[in-house]
Order: structure tokens, then C-alpha cells, then sequence
């Protein structure tokens, strides 16, 4: 079971995009079932975390029938030891505007919105240049398209699908219920496609160089690259454009400090996974065959022996409490009482087979809560818990 | 709260924020920042609430509903500089906490801190410190924006420079620093 898959890097997401205006035209050019095909063949998934099937995302959009249809970049990356859409938006950002137009066209909206999120704003004023410039040549070449800037205010639960469309209505950021699915009711009711930045900007590659050079990259089930934000305990920590499918103790004998003793995949909402199981571990979708295999928005937080696993726990909690929108009492009582459960367990009011309990509640919240903020909360918790139950209690 | 009635924002400026936005679909969310910025001290006041509930026929009850929800909105006079200190993993396993501790000494501050506020407002009304989730410059841990500028690998002895070079007024002399 052990790794036969080495670190392969790869740099198609930061390669320069000033050939834009022809992948532009050239995608203009196809049919729009030609373009879906080329991505539903790439497997491209999701890159925001999920990893629903991109091609299958903007094909069920474009079957709708609608007066006004919608493209959605999702720009509100919040995730603790995320940093990647930043980074292309400031530095690829016509790859994005391009993609955006290219998913217009292929399910007929004539609007895209950037959701870019408060802490953000530093970006927003060269955003809004590469803006000008790109409507301008849609103006020339004939395509009527816009893309405006909608600016978070500050919430988490805002990186959430439908608590996006909630905000960007000027309400209070509070998941729907899903379905409707938003390819079907979506921003302001209508048919709308969402897509996280990377995502986009990986559907530029495809249009670029045909979905086999995409397909190509990765393993079976997690195909293609992807872009790691690396922090923690490292000696390099930084943005690394990976392929998928690499087993967890390659990528700590790359980027460890040789001191490694877990790694946090996936932020606040992901798996801590211990270094007894970094060689059974691999980064990708779910469908691997053998062993584990955990899909990422990106986030790698390394930490060594010096770390405290119940400081970390009680970071995310106190995180989660916080950010929990409040609206759903799995996830708005949940987070605050497993955050006084470790409390209490720690200082000794509780005894050891308290934490059973709090598991227990943990997994509860993974089948009731609303949306997938509240659901993920036992991913961390259960995955420190169990794998460092003894740091929890002295 | 004493500083309400002196510090509502005029009513000629709701007004004419909300002409300017009228009838945009998310409206509600832009005026209420426009607003908050127009206030002298950056924050939303009850009576400028009250007003623009009046004046565009949505309810108090979700203005403040939404006022509430987002972290961008203030329901406090703010200081005249703001500290925001990253609580992100990353950033907290290098050691945020110590310098959110360090902030905590400012004069009027620690009652607040101490009762779990995560936003407090020097006695002097010159610096506001805040937390936020994460900046998203994790690999730059621990992360501090000042009035804006994020200054990365803080340590608490950089701490003691930034404050001490607002409360002296000498901001230019931060950038030095990062």
C-alpha cells in the first residue's frame, strides 16, 4: 500500500496569460457542447474543496431555461492556510476573466460577478483595471459580457454556495437548503454556475491545450494539478502547483522540517492525519482504490513536535464557533460545546471517556447540520481526537 | 451608548447613498458599508440604522440582523487606527496569541479582552484591535495589518514599534519594518 507515487511538480497555473484574447476567440469559435465535452472529458473537478465534476456542473446550467443565467467566480477563500486564489487573481487574472466569459457563453449569461472577499480588498483596484481591459476586447470581438466585483464583508460561511447568493442579495449569509442545486436556482433565482477561482483557471489550461494533456496529469479518479498552499512548520512555506495522487509522506519529506509529527489536510474543515499514516495516505478525490485518499481546497498546514494538537483543536473550534452563521442548531450549539467539552476535559472537570461523548455529538453534527460548514466540524475533531487522544487530556 | 447622537451620520448623506443604489439587487449590504464609512467613527449608530430603515422601508430587525452577521460592520465607535491580528492556525501556532496578549496591554483594553471581546478600542480612542479569521498570507505567519497594510513575521517586539509609531503619529516610518 505504500506510495509508488513521487512528487511530480507542474506549472501550468502561473504561466503567463497573455495569449488570453486567442484561447478567448478560439473557445468563442466551438459550440458550446463541444467546449462541455472537453471538459467533461478532462475529469476536471471542483478545486474549491468538494469536487463536483466541473463539466457536468456548467452542462446541467446550460440545459436550464432561463430569461438570465449567471457565472459565478468564487472568491471568498476563507479557509484557515488558504492562499491561492489570491495569488492567481494577482497574478494571472485574465486566466479567471477569460474562463468566466468562456462559461458565460457556454450556458448563454451575458453576467459574471468576481466574489471577492473583504479581506481582499488590496486586490480589487487592479482587478478592476484587468476588468476594463478584458470587457474592452469583448466589446471588439463582438461578445457582449460583463464581470463586476461583488465584495464579501467579512464571513466565513459566505465561501458556502447558497450563503453567497444570500449575501451578494444583500441578506444575511445563511445556506439554503439544498436542492435546488444552484445550476438550477441559483443568484437572484436563476440558473447559476459557481466556481472557485483555481477551478477557472484550470478550465483556461483545458481550453488551451485540449482536456488529454489535462487528463494526463494525476491518477485515476483525481486527474490534472493543483495548486497547494503550504504553511506551518516548513522551511518553504509558499504556493505549489502539484499533480494529484501524490501519497502524504512524499509530500512531508518535501516540504517537512524532518520533524513532522501531522499534517493538517484541507484547513479548519479537513483531516489532521498523523505521521503514522502518511505513507497510506494520498491527496486526491474520494473513488481511490486502496488506502485513503483526502480531497483539499489546498490547505497543508504542517506541524512539528513542538506543537500542542489541543492548541490546534482549540484554534479551529474557537474558529468554527465563530464563525458558525447561527442559523441551524446542530452546527450553532455543536461547535460551542465541543469547544467547552475539551475545555472541561482538559482541566480535569470532565473525565477521559468525555471525549467518547463529544465524538459522539461530533458525528451528530456531521449528519444534521445544514450545510457543509457544519458538517465538516467532525472531520478535525474526530481525526485529532482519535489520533492524539492523549494530548486532549493532560 | 453616549456617542450616538453626537456622532449619527447626516441624513443628507443616507440619502443620498441610497438614491445612488436604488433599486440595485444587493443593494442593502453596499449602502450600510457607505454608510459605516461616512460615519466619523466608522461605525453603524442606532439612529443612523433607525433612519435608513425609514427611508427604504426595510426592517430594523434585519438591518441589524445583518449588521450583526458580517465582521466588516462595526456597532461601536472604532479607534482612529485599526490593528487586525490574524487568527488563523498557521498563524497562531507562530504565535499570534502572544501578540494579541501584547495588544491587550493598551490602556482601557483588557477588560474587554480579558471577557473574550475579540474587538477592543484603546481608552484614548486611537487604536481599534481586531482579529480576523485568516488574511490568507499563511506562509508569511504571524500576520498584522495596520490601517490596511499587512505586515508580516511579527514578532512582539515589532508590535511595541508599530504602536508606539502610530500613537507618535509617525506611520510612514512602519513600512520599515516589513
Amino acid at each position: 500500500m505504500s506510495a509508488n507515487y513521487l512528487l511530480k511538480r507542474a506549472d501550468f497555473i502561473f504561466k503567463n496569460d497573455n495569449d488570453w484574447e486567442d484561447v478567448l476567440k478560439k473557445s468563442l469559435s466551438r459550440t458550446p457542447n463541444e467546449l462541455i465535452n472537453e471538459l467533461i472529458s478532462s475529469e476536471l473537478k471542483g478545486r474549491g474543496g468538494a469536487g463536483f465534476p466541473t463539466g457536468l456542473k456548467w452542462k446541467l446550467s446550460s440545459e436550464e431555461k432561463a430569461d438570465e443565467k449567471f457565472v459565478i467566480c468564487n472568491a471568498d477563500e476563507g479557509e484557515p492556510g488558504t492562499f491561492k486564489d489570491r495569488e492567481i487573481l494577482s497574478r494571472v487574472p485574465f486566466k479567471v476573466l477569460t474562463a468566466i466569459a468562456i462559461c458565460g457563453y457556454v450556458i448563454g449569461a451575458k453576467k459574471g460577478f468576481i466574489y471577492l472577499r473583504g479581506e481582499y480588498f488590496f486586490l480589487k483596484n487592479e482587478l478592476n483595471k484587468a476588468i476594463s481591459e478584458f470587457e474592452f476586447f469583448c466589446k471588439e470581438i463582438k461578445f457582449d459580457f460583463s464581470i463586476k466585483i461583488f465584495m464579501g464583508s467579512g464571513a466565513y460561511i459566505c465561501g458556502e454556495e447558497t450563503a453567497l447568493f444570500e449575501s451578494m442579495e444583500g441578506k444575511r449569509g445563511e445556506p439554503r437548503n439544498k436542492p435546488p442545486f444552484p445550476s438550477v436556482s441559483g443568484y437572484m433565482g436563476k440558473p447559476t454556475v459557481i466556481n472557485n477561482v483555481e477551478t477557472l483557471a484550470h478550465t483556461f489550461t483545458i481550453f488551451k491545450y485540449g482536456s488529454k494533456r489535462f487528463y494526463d496529469l494525476g491518477v485515476q479518479f483525481s486527474r490534472g494539478t493543483k495548486l497547494f498552499s503550504v504553511s506551518g512548520d516548513t522551511p518553504k512555506p509558499g504556493i505549489y502547483e502539484l499533480e494529484l495522487g501524490m501519497s502524504l509522506s512524499d509530500f512531508v519529506e518535501e516540504f517537512g522540517d524532518d520533524d513532522t509529527k501531522a499534517v493538517q489536510v484541507g484547513g479548519a474543515s479537513g483531516f489532521l492525519v498523523p505521521r503514522k499514516k502518511f505513507a497510506e495516505t494520498s491527496i486526491g478525490f474520494q473513488g481511490k482504490l486502496v488506502g485513503i485518499s483526502l480531497p483539499t481546497g489546498g490547505s497543508m498546514m504542517i506541524f512539528n513536535s513542538s506543537r500542542s494538537m489541543y492548541n490546534v483543536l482549540d484554534n479551529y473550534l474557537n474558529f468554527f464557533a465563530e464563525e458558525s452563521c447561527g442559523q441551524c442548531t446542530p452546527c450553532r450549539v455543536g461547535c460551542q460545546q465541543l469547544l467547552r467539552g475539551i475545555k472541561a476535559v482538559k482541566r480535569g472537570e470532565k473525565n477521559a471517556q468525555y471525549l467518547d461523548k463529544l465524538l459522539k455529538l461530533a458525528e451528530t453534527m456531521q449528519f444534521t447540520a445544514k450545510c457543509g460548514l457544519g458538517q465538516s466540524v467532525a472531520n478535525s475533531f474526530a481525526s485529532i481526537v482519535e489520533n492524539f487522544r492523549e494530548e486532549m487530556i493532560y | 451608548m453616549n456617542a450616538t447622537v453626537e456622532s449619527r451620520v447626516d441624513t443628507a448623506i443616507i440619502d443620498e447613498i441610497i438614491s445612488r443604489h436604488k433599486g440595485k439587487p444587493g443593494e442593502l449590504l453596499t449602502v450600510m458599508e457607505e454608510v459605516q464609512e461616512a460615519s466619523e467613527f466608522k461605525f453603524l449608530d442606532d439612529a443612523s440604522m433607525e433612519y435608513l430603515s425609514s427611508q427604504t422601508r426595510v426592517p430594523l430587525s434585519r438591518i441589524y440582523s445583518v449588521a450583526t452577521f458580517y465582521s466588516f460592520f462595526n456597532l461601536k465607535p472604532q479607534g482612529k487606527h485599526s490593528l487586525i491580528v490574524c487568527r488563523g492556525t498557521a498563524c497562531h501556532t507562530k504565535g499570534s496569541k502572544i501578540l494579541l496578549d501584547d495588544l491587550a496591554l493598551l490602556p482601557g483594553c483588557k477588560e474587554a479582552f480579558d471577557s473574550g471581546e475579540t474587538t477592543f478600542t484603546s481608552e484614548d480612542k486611537q487604536i481599534t484591535v481586531k482579529t480576523v479569521a485568516c488574511f490568507g498570507q499563511c506562509a508569511l505567519a504571524p500576520v498584522v495589518a495596520v490601517d490596511g497594510v499587512i505586515y508580516s513575521n511579527v514578532t512582539s517586539e515589532q508590535i511595541k514599534k508599530l504602536l508606539q509609531n502610530l500613537q507618535e503619529d509617525n506611520k510612514d516610518e512602519n513600512f520599515r519594518l516589513s
